[in-house]
């Protein structure tokens, strides 16, 4: 191994971090496999429902609103983090930053004027879908 | 950044500004016609912007460059963008059940990633680029969300196409990790054609996470699905545009690091090329599906390809650039006559769908005859030609293996192309499958009068443009 | 898309009127040339046409013709026009269309037959074929989608494999003179090592092979003839097979000459056994078409046969061949056509004593079946005769074999007659004889095979300069020809090949020859040699300096010199003197070719004679050239010296002199050069190219 590179860098630290994620990886799931209890019941295979028996279909039909809504705060949130990196060295970076960032924060307050006409920020379905009809004349396809 | 240089990026800045706007727009009111006015538009005047930009090399910061090569390539790109948009138009007018103006978006946000594609001369905009492209792909083979093929399509497309970007950053990191740099040019000096195991590594999986975008062989397997669960735009524009802007920037990165002259690359790359020209071409052989065949067509047409940019040199390079724009006029043509044919319900991809053509659209016929033989690369089109230039690049770099499997391979694809120019030439015995389409758009029938002009120019007098290409061609290192 | 009568009858007449323009044109030029006295060969081409066309590969629409061409073009607008005539009721679905694809391949077969530039005759070759496919796929009969798609598979194969080598050999130059070219005059300078000649002759023979067809590579061919509507089969037979036969004539054997010599038995076997297994086959057969099908196979294996005969006689006699096989298997062709259009059958058990009820067509069938048997009298026997006394003269056996297929020939081609016209009928045929239309075709097609039968000396004129060429090329042992060189050559070795051009020059002793126009620079040799050119002179004690300058070589002493592109291997004992190569013993290797790199417009061909042979010579001659060559002298003197005429650049006292004494059947002609310099002379050929 250290004849894999030639100038100087030591590759074993890595060799040795690989060995160890693999030794503990093995080793954790080796473990619970010998010493974890096993048992097959009647209730094993069913879902854990703090004690309860379930009751119906796990398929249950529920708007996605919020899954839309966590996605939308996770992309805004992140673009927060370029903003951050401005604000922190403005002053270096002078009007060319300023600017850029401006365009930066347009693009994103278009996203997000977008996002609010399209009724994404709406919760529950019977107001968007009626908007979006309204608006294009054609149903929305997932409707 | 100086006004020469916003005056270079002034296409990507253009296309941006337009998607932006178009989001606005669709904020305030949705209209299709007016949408896509905007997107063709915009796309226009980017390559108005192209054509009036620096005549001389330009570099964009660290990582973009505007040059000759940049130029023909975007150029390349943009057109045929413009084509897919004013395609769709038709198309997604059609289908009544799909909201179609955020299609337009995604297709100019593409185009900018594939427009970043060619100028970049680093590994950050190559990634920023490829993404960019790649990300558009996935939700515009998804488009139509209540076809499951679509979705599943798009998934496939997902995860494949993110497997492959991790291989290509690891492959990145490798290269960055031995020279320090991310610049192509400088990492290439660092490593002065001396390539230890990791370099060798990082090379090899930068290739293999560009074969996967490419679908060559045998990375090839996503292709054929993608293109079928795709809308039939979709489809023309991952044929073409994603295909074109990633082998430009797979002759720039080659150029660059000089990849052909490595002896270990050269024979993966041609083994590559003989598997990919082989598997796209016997694939196609049982195809009655025409998305389907087109994707293991074009695969073949990657591995011809190989072949031009394995002979390096000028001459490869030009017979690359010859050949792309050959293709991507071919497949746009072939594209362009399934989507007028498309109807409500769904594109016009069967064998069935074609039988007969020629009784109802006579000219629609021969448009889609001639483009299939143009793939065939039979005369008085751009394909002729393009094939003539690719073996003159192969035989005059003495590849004769590679040069006898493209003769071989591609006397095999005819088998293919004839089977559907015959069904469309052939006597109906039912009535057709589809339901006569409605009449063309105007638009569309214009996109299809210049493609087939395009492609007789470039199939019989072709001297100006090979003459532009050979100039645009000529990167240094 | 439903034609209306009257549009369909207006694009037949349109189509007619073509081919009509186009006969009469072909004929004109034919009796105009001919009146002329012109004759025409390559290099001498009657009348050329050079355009640009994709500058940066050096690709350019160069079309030429020659006797050869002539006749090959005279005979595409004759059976052109025959198709035409006999779709006129055959063909009723798509009209329009039908006559799209036949005009286009008609166009592709006359581009074939007059491009000189190889990209644009590969270009052509390939437009010949999907519209040849579409005819066979659209309007052909009960099989037609296999024998189309065989068709199409095993002809582009062949043409691809006829690209590489037209790739190769456009490199192979490129890297000997730095000039991208296309030209057939160009390419056929090439230097090239013998394996590599031979491979790229393999590439061209089989494109050509594939569609003249030869022996082993005919698969195709009874599928698309049988399965090809009448117009189809006519053009297939005799025009797109001609093609492959034509492209031997002009590229194969030309561009390689030595590779083709070597070639050659293989090609007569192959030529041979196509005439015995196209004929064997044909015996075989009970479809009418399938039957004359083979019997093209058979007819073609004269055809290849003559052309690597390598004599005049041959080759005039494959070129008969060419055209009274494409006239009398056209007409056969069409009569089996106009049998099944009135029968709906084409199978001859089913046919019999037609001739009580069609006694014309009958009669007409009677005559093509006896042109096919070769029948004294008729084109055939002509073309066949002239093969069969060329081929004797190179390969007694073969030819030997080759006659039997004359023999049976005569029993098929009597059955055919008998088993169709005559013989018992099964049923009482009822049928309609011919129409006035089609007996004029077959008229026109009877008395065209009956004046070539009695007068082909009209026709081998016309091919005659062509065809010395083409054998002229085959020049090879270089031990059996006199030796004439440029000027001031002198050749060491015994024997009575030695040929010394310059009397004034000649300083040289025993051991060193001179350079002349080669531009040779020659160091560290001892200065045996006078140099003559006033103005360049740098002769010192130790450099020669000779003629155009471009060579150098180092370091050696002058013993010989090799020359021209085409021969002598054999230069150890041989040496040779021409304006292309020079080669010096003991020279290191690279040193010791000499291409002539010269610039734009100073280099030409000097083509000299031998009795029948040409000889070849590349370089930088400054030799006006007398009459039949006029056209092709395109430079008047080196860029460097623009007031100098060329004779004197070169630094040559005039070359001069009439054959000499010992060799009185080497001509060579002088000529007054120019009026400056009374005293020099000039080289030339004599007229007419030949003694």
């Amino acid at each position: 191994m250290p004849g894999l590179l030639a100038d100087g860098v030591e590759l074993w630290p890595l060799a040795l971090y690989f060995v160890a994620v693999v030794v503990l990886a093995g080793g954790i799931l080796g473990l619970s496999y010998v010493l974890g209890e096993r048992h097959r019941e009647r209730a094993t295979g069913m879902p854990y429902e703090s004690g309860m028996i379930p009751t119906g279909s796990a398929r249950v039909r529920m708007p996605v609103e919020f899954y839309l809504v966590a996605l939308f705060f996770v992309i805004f949130d992140l673009e927060a983090v370029f903003i951050f990196g401005w604000a922190i060295s403005a002053r270096q970076l002078g009007w060319a930053g300023y600017v850029e960032v401006v365009i930066f924060i347009a693009v994103l307050v278009s996203a997000l004027v977008y996002l609010w006409r399209q009724g994404a920020l709406d919760w529950g379905t019977a107001r968007r879908a009626g908007a979006d009809r309204d608006r294009s004349g054609r149903r929305h396809g997932d409707e | 950044m100086t006004l020469e240089q916003i005056r270079a990026l002034l296409p990507l800045i253009i296309l941006v500004g337009a998607a932006v706007a178009i989001m606005l727009g669709l904020a305030v009111r949705r209209n299709h016609a007016f949408t896509v006015a905007v997107a063709v538009g915009s796309l226009a005047a980017a390559i108005l912007s192209l054509a009036l930009g620096p005549t001389v090399a330009t570099p964009i910061t660290p990582l973009l460059r505007l040059d000759g090569f940049s130029v023909f390539f975007s150029g390349l790109i943009l057109a045929a963008s413009l084509f897919v948009a004013v395609l769709s138009h038709g198309y997604w007018n059609r289908r009544r059940t799909v909201i179609s103006e955020e299609f337009y978006i995604l297709l100019l946000l593409a185009a900018a990633g594939s427009v970043t594609l060619t100028m970049a001369v680093h590994f950050a905009s190559f990634f920023l680029g490829l993404e960019i492209l790649s990300g558009s792909l996935y939700a515009m083979i998804a488009y139509e969300r209540d076809r499951q093929a679509a979705v599943e399509a798009g998934i496939k497309y997902l995860v494949l196409a993110g497997g492959s970007s991790a291989v290509l950053l690891f492959g990145m990191a490798l290269v960055y990790a031995r020279t320090g740099t991310l610049d192509m040019a400088a990492a290439a000096a660092k490593l002065a054609g001396a390539l230890d195991v990791l370099t060798l590594a990082g090379v090899a999986m930068i290739l293999v996470g560009i074969g996967f975008k490419l679908a060559l062989a045998p990375f090839h397997l996503w292709a054929a699905d993608v293109y079928e669960g795709a809308p039939a735009p979709t489809a023309a524009y991952a044929a073409t545009v994603s295909k074109g802007a990633i082998f430009a920037l797979l002759v720039r990165l080659a150029a660059a690091m000089d990849i052909q002259s490595n002896p270990p690359f050269q024979a993966t790359l041609a083994a590559a090329a003989v598997i990919t020209m082989f598997a796209g071409n016997l694939l196609a052989l049982r195809q009655s599906n025409l998305k389907r065949l087109l994707a293991y067509s074009s695969i073949a047409h990657m591995g011809y390809l190989l072949v031009a940019f394995l002979a390096a040199g000028t001459l490869g390079r030009t017979a690359v650039g010859f050949y792309l724009a050959a293709y991507i006029i071919t497949t746009l043509g072939v594209f362009a006559v399934m989507i007028v044919l498309s109807g409500t319900e769904r594109d016009a991809d069967r064998l069935e769908d074609y039988i007969g053509l020629s009784r109802a659209h006579p000219l629609l016929a021969a448009v889609f005859a001639g483009m299939l033989l143009s793939l065939a690369g039979l005369p008085l089109t751009a394909g002729f030609v393009g094939k003539f230039y690719l073996l003159a690049a192969g035989v005059g770099a003495h590849l004769w293996v590679l040069v006898a499997a493209l003769v071989i391979s591609s006397t095999i694809s005819l088998f293919y192309y004839l089977r559907f120019i015959a069904a469309a030439y052939a006597q109906p015995a039912a009535p057709p499958a589809l339901p006569a389409a409605v009449a063309m758009p105007r638009l569309a029938r214009l996109a299809i009068a210049v493609l087939v002009i395009l492609l007789l120019w470039l199939g019989v007098y072709p001297a100006a443009v090979i003459r532009a290409i050979q100039e645009a061609v000529a990167i240094g290192r | 898309m439903p034609v209306s009568r009257r549009g369909a009858t207006a694009v037949r007449a349109l189509a007619l009127a073509a081919m009509a323009v186009e006969l009469v044109l072909a004929v004109g030029a034919w009796i105009y040339y001919g009146r002329l006295g012109a004759v025409g060969a390559p290099g001498a081409w009657l009348v050329e046409l050079n355009w640009p066309w994709i500058a940066p590969l050096g690709i350019r629409l160069h079309l030429a013709m020659d006797g050869l061409s002539l006749l090959m073009v005279l005979l595409t607008a004759f059976l052109g026009l025959s198709s035409v005539v006999v779709s006129w009721r055959e063909i009723t679905q798509r009209v329009g269309h039908f006559h799209l694809h036949l005009m286009l391949v008609l166009a592709g077969v006359v581009g074939v037959f007059l491009a000189v530039d190889l990209f644009a005759f590969y270009f052509f070759w390939e437009l010949m074929l999907i519209p040849m496919y579409f005819l066979i796929d659209l309007w052909g009969h009960e099989d037609r989608h296999r024998a189309a798609v065989k068709f199409f598979l095993f002809t582009q194969f062949g043409g691809l494999a006829m690209l590489l080598g037209i790739l190769a050999l456009y490199f192979a130059h490129a890297s000997q003179t730095g000039q991208y070219s296309f030209d057939l005059a160009d390419l056929a300078r090439t230097n090239l090592a013998p394996a590599a000649a031979m491979l790229m002759m393999l590439g061209f023979f089989l494109g050509f092979a594939v569609k003249l067809p030869a022996f082993g590579l005919h698969p195709w061919l009874p599928a698309a003839h049988t399965q090809a509507p009448t117009a189809g089969s006519v053009i297939l037979a005799g025009l797109l097979l001609k093609t492959g036969a034509y492209g031997l004539l002009r590229f194969a054997v030309p561009l390689f000459p030595e590779a083709a010599r070597q070639f050659a038995p293989v090609a007569m076997a192959l030529g041979v056994a196509g005439i015995l297994y196209g004929a064997v086959l044909a015996f075989a057969q009970s479809d009418l078409k399938r039957l004359v099908a083979y019997t093209s196979i058979s007819h073609l294996g004269f055809v290849l046969l003559g052309v690597y005969s390598f004599n005049v006689l041959a080759l005039q006699g494959a070129v008969m061949q060419m055209l009274c096989h494409g006239l009398s298997t056209g007409a056969l062709f069409i009569i089996a056509g106009l049998l099944q259009d009135r029968l709906g059958t084409r199978e001859m058990g089913r046919m019999g004593g037609l001739w009580a009820v069609a006694p014309k067509m009958g009669a007409a069938a009677m005559v093509f079946a006896m042109a096919s048997l070769g029948l004294p009298g008729l084109g055939n026997f002509i073309g066949e005769f002239l093969v069969l006394l060329g081929a004797f003269k190179v390969n007694v056996a073969l030819t030997a074999v080759a006659t039997a297929g004359l023999v049976a020939a005569t029993i098929y081609s009597l059955w055919l007659i008998q088993r169709v016209f005559f013989g018992p009928s099964a049923e009482p045929p009822a049928m309609e004889d011919l129409r006035p239309h089609e007996s004029l075709v077959l008229l026109a097609m009877v008395a065209v095979l009956l004046w070539l039968g009695l007068f082909p000396q009209a026709v081998l004129e016309t091919s005659r300069a062509a065809m010395e060429y083409v054998a002229g090329t085959q020049v090879t042992a270089t031990a059996e020809i006199p030796q004439l060189s440029t000027p001031g050559a002198r050749i060491k070795g015994a024997t009575p090949k030695f040929m010394e051009w310059t009397p004034t020059l000649s300083e040289s002793t025993g051991e060193i020859l001179q350079l002349r126009m080669l531009g040779v620079r020659i160091e560290g040799a001892t200065p045996k040699f006078m140099e003559s050119i006033p103005t360049k002179s740098e002769s010192t004690g130790e450099i020669l300096q000779l003629g155009v300058p471009r060579a150098r070589i180092e370091g050696a002493t002058p013993k010989f010199m090799e020359s021209t592109p085409t021969k002598s291997e054999s230069t150890e004992e041989i040496p040779q003197l021409s304006a292309l190569k020079a080669g010096i013993e003991g020279a290191p290797r690279e040193s010791r070719e000499l291409t002539p790199r010269s610039e734009e417009g100073s280099r030409f061909r000097l083509q000299l004679t031998s009795g029948t042979r040409l000889m070849s010579f590349d370089g930088c001659l400054p030799v006006p050239l007398s009459a039949p060559w006029r056209g092709r002298f395109d430079h008047v003197s080196r860029p460097e010296f623009p007031d100098v005429p060329v004779a004197r650049t070169a630094g040559v006292r005039p070359v001069c002199g009439l054959a000499r004494p010992e060799f009185p059947d080497v001509p060579v002609v002088c000529e007054l050069a120019r009026p400056e310099f009374p005293d020099v002379m000039a080289l030339a050929v004599p007229k007419g190219g030949r003694r």
